[in-house]
């Protein structure tokens, strides 16, 4: 899932390093915002703002189990 | 004349132990601003800064580029400050303009902005006009020292800047943010306020808060006085949607520009909410629509002229009259409402683009035989950059590599997000871009 999010991510994003520990401060409010729509659209989950914290978006390593968790909320709805 | 920088000085005394800014966790009083800004300028001045002397410094997000910008003021010269994200190359390129040119006196800053054959511009502003922006918006939007005023956008832009003018003015307090990625500092700066808040906020962030904090935002209704927002066209589902969210809260829809400064602005909380709508103008502007149906502004606020450009001046600037590039008309009761532009320039959340620009950089990438830049519509940002580019025999679409390379040659901001290739450019009879079939 990590490759497939980078892929995603590095074709919505191509001035963004998704390999960097610090992505987060690589993104300003329209990187965050095309993060969370592409993501939401791919897996059918539920991102909002909120989700968009520092810490959720600091690197791929914790990106991926932000949409793991949203994606196990979604199959207990 | 009073600069900003004497009611600074004022303010340091009648408000010695107020807040004068809060910037990532730090914050200092009105005393210690003024102290910091006399220490600065001291240091400018044994550095040769002196009467009208450009001080090219990149912008940030931070006291410690106010305590600059003041400074360079107090030392009588000139502020120039450039986006963060300037290439080296285009920033030592703007400091040799601006060092060969003689700016005249009484020229407070030059911001650079957009030119529409992808040059950018020097935009001269004069103490005057930061003083007379200053008090159209602290009549018209009514600013008090009570007020803490956020700050999200960069304030090298005068959408921002122009909001550290009235603050300063009226002993106010600053809240400088980092954008409006991390929409949680947007709200702990609303909660970190004992008084009444106010702040910029472009269409695209307003979106952005309407659609993924809606409820959260109206938990503020109360303590947001006014929310101004411009530099781009806001949708009327989105002011209607922000009127029923904050009813007691002024919503100011205002028409500014690097070039005019601030000329208008509209309440759109009070009666009619009208998208296109941006009032009448303010104390210090007028403003009238000319055969060709464009906006021609006039007042204190006007910029000066462009450095180094005479020519480039008179075709804009003429008897104390800036003849903009946007169309508009008034209404009856002597309100301007915006009804496009009459030139190529792309506006992406608030930031306005030449797509020449664009062009010319990427055209010296060896794989690209020719290439448009247009606006494709995005739901939350208006409008996003698209570079269509034909590619030479046997070379394949690499956008990565591509957007890297203009990263390298531009502004973030005018590095488009979305490549594709085409078989042809469509082109005038005479050669030139067909824009309009682009539209």
């Amino acid at each position: 899932m990590k490759e497939e999010i980078k892929r995603l991510l590095e074709d919505a994003l191509p001035l963004v390093d998704f390999d960097s520990p610090f992505i987060f401060a690589e993104l300003d409010s329209l990187g965050v915002t095309i993060i969370l729509m592409v993501l939401s659209e791919k897996y059918g989950i539920r991102l909002e703002h909120s989700d968009a914290t520092p810490k959720n978006l600091k690197n791929l390593d914790n990106i991926v189990p932000l949409v793991e968790k949203k994606l196990a909320e979604k199959s207990t709805v | 004349m009073r600069t900003l920088e004497d009611y600074l000085c004022d303010n340091a005394a009648l408000y010695a132990g107020k807040a004068a800014v809060v910037c990532h966790g730090e914050e200092i009083t009105y005393a210690q601003l003024w102290q910091r800004v006399e220490r600065r300028a001291e240091g400018l001045r044994r550095q040769g800064v002196g009467e009208a002397t450009p001080y090219v410094f990149r912008a940030s997000q931070s006291v410690e580029f106010l305590v600059t910008y003041f400074a360079v003021h107090c030392a009588r010269g000139v502020a120039v400050p450039l986006e963060n994200t300037l290439p080296e190359e285009r920033y030592r390129e703007i400091e040799r303009l601006v060092e060969s040119s003689n700016l005249p006196s009484g020229t407070a800053d030059v911001l650079f902005t957009t030119g529409t054959t992808g040059k950018g511009k020097g935009v001269m502003i004069s103490h005057e006009a930061i003083i007379a922006d200053a008090e159209n918006l602290i009549e018209a939007q009514r600013y008090s020292h009570e007020l803490t005023f956020i700050i999200n956008g960069p304030l090298n832009h005068i959408g921002s800047l122009s909001k550290v003018y009235p603050v300063i003015l009226t002993g106010g307090t600053l809240a400088i943010l980092d954008g409006m990625k991390d929409t949680d500092a947007f709200f702990a700066a609303l909660d970190r306020s004992e008084s009444k808040c106010a702040t910029f906020l472009v269409p695209s962030s307003i979106h952005l808060l309407l659609m993924w904090s809606e409820r959260r935002l109206q938990e503020y209704a109360d303590k947001l006085d006014f929310i101004e927002t411009g530099a781009a066209p806001i949708a009327q589902s989105d002011m209607e949607h922000l009127c029923r969210l904050l009813p007691n809260t002024r919503l100011y829809n205002t028409y500014a520009s690097t070039e005019t400064g601030i000329i208008c602005t509209y309440d759109f909380n009070v009666s009619e909410c009208m998208a296109g709508c941006l009032g009448k103008p303010m104390k210090h502007s007028s403003l009238f629509i000319t055969e060709q149906g464009t906006v021609a502004c006039q007042g204190k606020t006007l910029m000066t002229g462009y450095v180094g450009d005479p020519n480039l001046t008179s075709s804009v600037l003429r008897d104390h009259i800036l003849f903009t590039h946007d169309n508009g008309m008034i209404d009856a009761q002597g309100r301007l409402h915006l009804i496009g532009r009459s030139d190529d320039v792309i506006n992406v959340g608030g930031f306005k683009i030449s797509p020449v620009e664009i062009e010319n950089a990427a055209m010296a990438l060896p794989e690209i035989a020719d290439c448009v830049c247009v606006s494709v519509a995005h739901p939350i940002m208006g409008n996003l950059l698209k570079l269509l580019v034909v590619l030479e025999e046997g070379q394949h679409l690499d956008k990565r590599s591509i957007a890297q390379y203009l990263r390298s040659q531009l502004e973030t901001f005018k590095v488009p997000l979305l490549y594709e290739a085409v078989d042809h450019i469509q082109r005038t009879y005479n050669g030139k871009i067909d824009r309009k079939f682009y539209r």
